[in-house]
């Protein structure tokens, strides 16, 4: 239910980002079910990270990152802001044919670009880093994770979290039905790019605060 | 011209005095019934504002029907609004608070008016949660009257009228950096415009779903608190932390940039077409507009005089060949004036192209003329009141 | 044929733009206006600071106490409450009262401000939180949507922070 009713938040949080990135996927249903089951099982696999951490650590640590600053302007929301930006440029300017020197193992997880494999890697890496980025229903799905009497029942939890926010995403595959034109490929392109834009200037200015204020 | 230097070869007077006046008379009296309550006004500097627009709106109506060009004329009435439209904005503003700076307290308390260039925006969250992401009033108020649900509508109406002739109508802001780019006579990074003009036209369209997406996901008007640029010359959220004050860095750099400085060295509107996410999504609306431009190819000698006229690079070598315009055509009418060959025509949908196109022109004229009567005249006449206001001898 | 009676249906369709186009400053500006007006939109609470919960009313003056606004979506936004002091030309010269604004009828914060003589004179207040529910202000204007001790036209707008560990969030 929490993932139902909150769907909405995850879908303005991630939806932006997954947006332009399936705009240039080829045309075709089957395509794009493919694309975003990707997606979604690196999305899951974060949610499943972060369920195991906070019944490790315990709830105070999402209750710590919603703190008096705001909710999630910590280090670590910054931090991840910051490489979700990254991951949108180097989408956005279409890194084709080089490999990042930590790709090589995983290589999916990092590389983004327009060679076929590389179509997998950018569900992967795309997926995973908005899997663990700290939006508000993420951080109340983890206080009540970590209260949950044992590591089970927490990753459970959180599947059916994942479950009820996956949901809102099945639209998403109506994108497969729109005609791929060059001139949509380059304006999804621009968007990542302006999208790394706002996650960065978002991700710096939390990472400014913090070192100021603490 | 239209937007350079190139003469238009047709005679001198399109149309005979008599039959020109006849053509205006419509658009003459449709002025004097606009301005009527304002001519009631009891204050001088009213009844002498509307008195000039009358004329002023008219005279520019009958040369168009004399020389038989629109482009020309239009455009004089677009720089007027464009550079009127800011002084009289900003004396009211001044007069009213002081300052051209919103402080919080306006927007808690519903009197910031409400602007065209955040429909867009405001789109997604007023369907999905009935929420309306503007500081301001949904009804007019005696200290708000232009309120949320008035300018809707008003923009509502326009567009269904003229499509993305909105943008060269009724806009008050595109008039200012037309107004630039008609200044030089050379423009000088023309080659640059020519080479990567399909792409820049396209940044439009990114950032209108940016905007969109953002401003569905955070509720707030993201164009107007960091994307405007007309904020350099309306009104802008008072400066009082760091962020407020990159966002007023990002509103002068972005009108300085794409304003003033590039129109001048391009001779295009480069804010109008390589940035304004509204224009693009006026552009949606060409699609079911009536009006348009069209090639008549058995005329045409692809000699891109047009393509060079376009102020807002709505013309690929492409597109031409097709007949048609690109769909950010915004009817400013420049590149059927500077055709030579008469091949670029005004053209209502469903009927043959290039047959009697002047019916078509009248057609969409009267139309958008008389809507830029009522909204744009209305603005510039109170933008002359405010002036003579000011003037010593009054 | 087929041209023609496309050509009626191209002249009619101009026709009846040109009758939009006339009718906007007579009828159509009032009718779009009306239909938006009574689609049951809000403007966002972040400005309008949401719905009424309940009227205090004090000699010369009333209190509005409204509900408590908490962000929606990402929305970036301290969830706080609004008070409204009104009418602000009939408060006497300093104001300073204790306001129950969770409705348990035990005061929650004491709010106090000087009204100034001149209406476009910047206002200072303070707010004090009278137990752990709300954020105390000290010396605040217009710090920030959910920080706030402003005059707005004939009211004194006061913004108090929710203490977030309270909000649940």
């Amino acid at each position: 239910m929490l993932g139902l009713t909150t769907g909405p938040v995850c879908l303005a949080s991630c939806g932006p980002v997954v947006l332009p990135w399936m705009m240039v996927q080829p045309r075709g249903v089957r395509a794009h079910s493919r694309q975003l089951a990707l997606f979604l099982a690196a999305r899951l696999a974060g949610y499943m990270l972060f369920a195991a951490a906070v019944w490790l650590v315990g709830a105070s640590i999402p209750q710590a990152w919603s703190g008096r600053a705001g909710i999630g302007r910590t280090w670590l929301f910054g931090g991840i802001e910051v490489l979700l930006a990254a991951a949108l440029v180097v989408y956005a300017a279409g890194w084709p044919r080089r490999r990042c020197a930590l790709a090589e193992t995983p290589r999916a997880l990092v590389q983004i670009g327009e060679a076929q494999s590389a179509r997998q890697s950018g569900a992967l890496a795309l997926g995973f880093l908005t899997g663990i980025n700290l939006c508000p229903p993420f951080l109340v799905a983890g206080v009540r994770a970590a209260q949950l009497p044992s590591l089970w029942a927490a990753l459970v939890f959180f599947v059916c979290f994942f479950v009820g926010t996956a949901v809102w995403f099945l639209p998403f595959l109506s994108l497969g039905f729109v005609q791929r034109t060059p001139a949509l490929v380059i304006v999804a392109r621009m968007v990542a790019a302006l999208l790394a834009c706002w996650y960065g200037f978002s991700g710096i200015s939390i990472l400014i605060e913090r070192g100021i204020y603490g | 011209m239209a937007s350079n230097s190139s003469t238009v070869a047709r005679p001198a007077a399109f149309r005979g005095v008599g039959r020109s006046i006849l053509l205006t008379l419509p658009i003459a009296l449709w002025s004097l019934l606009m301005f009527t309550p304002t001519l009631q006004h009891p204050g001088r500097d009213r009844i002498i504002g509307g008195i000039a627009v009358i004329v002023f709106m008219t005279a520019l109506f009958f040369l168009m029907m004399r020389t038989g060009e629109t482009y020309r004329w239009r455009r004089i009435f677009f720089v007027a609004l464009g550079f009127l439209f800011p002084i009289g904005f900003i004396a009211s503003l001044v007069a009213e608070r002081g300052t051209m700076s919103i402080p919080i307290s306006r927007m808690v308390s519903g009197d910031t008016p409400f602007c065209f260039m955040v429909t867009p925006s405001i789109i997604l969250p007023a369907a999905f949660a009935r929420t309306i992401i503007f500081p301001g009033a949904i009804m007019s108020t005696a200290t708000n009257p232009r309120s949320i649900a008035i300018m809707i509508g008003l923009w509502f109406a326009f567009t269904l009228v003229l499509g993305k002739a909105w943008c060269s109508y009724a806009c008050f802001f595109g008039g200012i950096e037309e107004g630039f780019a008609a200044l030089p006579k050379r423009r000088r990074l023309h080659k640059f415009v020519t080479k990567y003009g399909s792409v820049l036209r396209l940044i439009p369209w990114a950032i209108l779903v940016f905007v969109v997406l953002v401003s569905a996901a955070i509720l707030e008007p993201v164009y107007c608190m960091w994307l405007c640029p007309f904020k350099a010359v309306t009104e802008f959220p008072a400066v009082r932390n760091v962020e407020t004050a990159i966002q007023f860095g990002v509103f002068i750099a972005l009108f300085v940039g794409l304003v003033v400085v590039l129109p001048l060295l391009t001779k295009k509107r480069t804010q109008c077409g390589f940035f304004c996410p509204f224009g693009a999504f006026q552009s949606l609306f060409n699609k079911i507009n009536l009006f348009e431009i069209r090639f008549d190819r058995a005329k045409c000698v692809d000699c891109t005089l047009c393509q060079t006229s376009c102020p807002t690079v709505a013309l690929s070598k492409e597109s031409i060949r097709e007949g048609k315009t690109l769909l950010n055509c915004m009817k400013c009418g420049a590149c059927v004036d500077s055709c030579k060959k008469d091949a670029a025509v005004w053209h209502l949908k469903g009927t043959p192209v290039a047959v009697k196109p002047e019916r078509a022109r009248l057609l969409f004229l009267y139309g958008a003329w008389g809507l830029a009567t009522m909204f744009g005249g209305t603005i510039l006449a109170g933008s002359l009141a405010a002036i003579i206001g000011f003037l010593p001898w009054k | 044929m087929r041209t023609r009676i496309l050509s009626i249906l191209a002249y009619t369709g101009a026709g009846f733009m040109l009758l939009i186009a006339a009718s906007v400053p007579f009828v159509l500006i009032g009718a779009f206006s009306g239909v938006v007006a009574h689609a049951g939109l809000h403007i966002d609470p972040m400005y309008s600071g949401g719905k009424i919960a309940r009227t205090v009313q004090r000699e010369g003056y009333r209190i509005v106490v409204y509900q408590p606004v908490q962000p929606q979506m990402l929305e970036r936004l301290e969830p706080f409450v609004q008070i409204v002091f009104e009418p602000a030309d009939r408060l006497p010269a300093h104001v300073s009262d204790e306001i129950d604004l969770d409705g348990d009828g035990r005061p929650d914060v004491r709010v106090s401000f000087t009204v100034p003589r001149d209406a476009n004179a910047k206002l200072r207040g303070d707010v004090t939180a009278l137990n752990g529910k709300f954020v105390s202000l000290t010396h605040v204007s217009d710090e920030s949507f959910s920080r706030m001790v402003v005059r707005a036209g004939n009211e004194i707008v006061v913004r108090v922070p929710i203490n977030k560990e309270v909000a649940g969030r």
